[in-house]
């Protein structure tokens, strides 16, 4: 696997799948939109090839007023996205986004995969959407969560599939990565433990 | 009646032991894949990945 690392962006030329092709058209609305966003989940360790697929895309998108979000959502749909939650964009901003629940967008009258979008809310949500990196693709550009902080909360969740994916990103960025800076997410989301036996011990 | 499989004690042990095994098997799995894809060109891994992951269905071309 061919990375180049330049300040606070990772270029990765690859065969764009399909699933990359779709969020790099998702973030473009985001982006056209003026709407700052991560990505977190899952899709980052696909992005960098993890052997699985997954049915949704989380992000965080900045807390905006009603007016902004509602710019947004008639740009979704004019590009053929649809929210699965409501048809309603009020709902969609106060009975979800404003209540810290995900509204999720798929393109048209289908239901995966879908881009599950939140407002930030806790001080790691916020955290996220700060200390965010920049990937590089042939087609376009994404903001994923930075790498150290998207192996600490893949062990927080706790899955097998977060492990897994955890120890992925560790195997494929190891040389690269903040060791310390690692070492502090870890501590301050209290998975030392799953560390020890995830990312630290060999299999 | 259906009777079920009556798992003993030893059953949900040895249930256990598997699940604890396959979970290792798949770690080691994660590490050789890995291993696999930092000395596979970008190109070779991202078109093997492709066929089987990464799917989407997109109706509209971007």
């Amino acid at each position: 696997m061919e990375l180049e690392f330049s300040g606070n962006t990772i270029r990765l030329d690859k065969e764009l799948s399909e699933l990359d092709r779709l969020v790099l058209r998702f973030v473009k609305i985001l982006e056209k939109s003026k709407i700052d966003y991560v990505i977190i989940s899952g899709y980052v360790a696909i992005l960098f090839g993890r052997s699985r697929n997954t049915e949704d895309v989380d992000l965080f998108i900045e807390e905006m007023d009603f007016a902004k979000f509602m710019r947004l959502w008639r740009e979704l749909e004019k590009e053929g996205f649809w929210c699965l939650n409501t048809s309603s964009p009020q709902n969609a901003y106060n009975g979800y986004l404003k209540e810290k629940l995900a509204v999720r967008f798929a393109l048209k009258d289908e239901m995966e995969p879908n881009f599950e979008v939140k407002f930030p809310k806790s001080r790691y949500n916020i955290y996220s959407l700060k200390k965010k990196i920049e990937v590089a693709l042939s087609a376009g550009k994404m903001m994923t969560s930075e790498l150290e902080l998207q192996i600490a909360f893949k062990l927080s969740l706790g899955s097998d599939k977060d492990f897994e994916d955890a120890r992925h990103l560790y195997n494929i960025f190891k040389e690269h990565l903040n060791i310390e800076l690692l070492k502090i997410h870890i501590r301050d989301l209290k998975v030392e433990k799953r560390a020890d036996g995830v990312i630290w011990k060999k299999a | 009646m259906e009777k079920g499989m009556r798992l003993t004690k030893k059953d949900l042990e040895e249930l256990e032991d598997e699940k604890a095994r396959n979970r290792k098997q798949r770690m080691e799995f994660v590490d050789m894949y890995a291993a696999w894809l930092r000395k596979t060109p970008n190109k070779v891994w991202s078109r093997q990945h492709n066929k089987y992951f990464g799917k989407a269905k997109i109706k509209a071309e971007d």
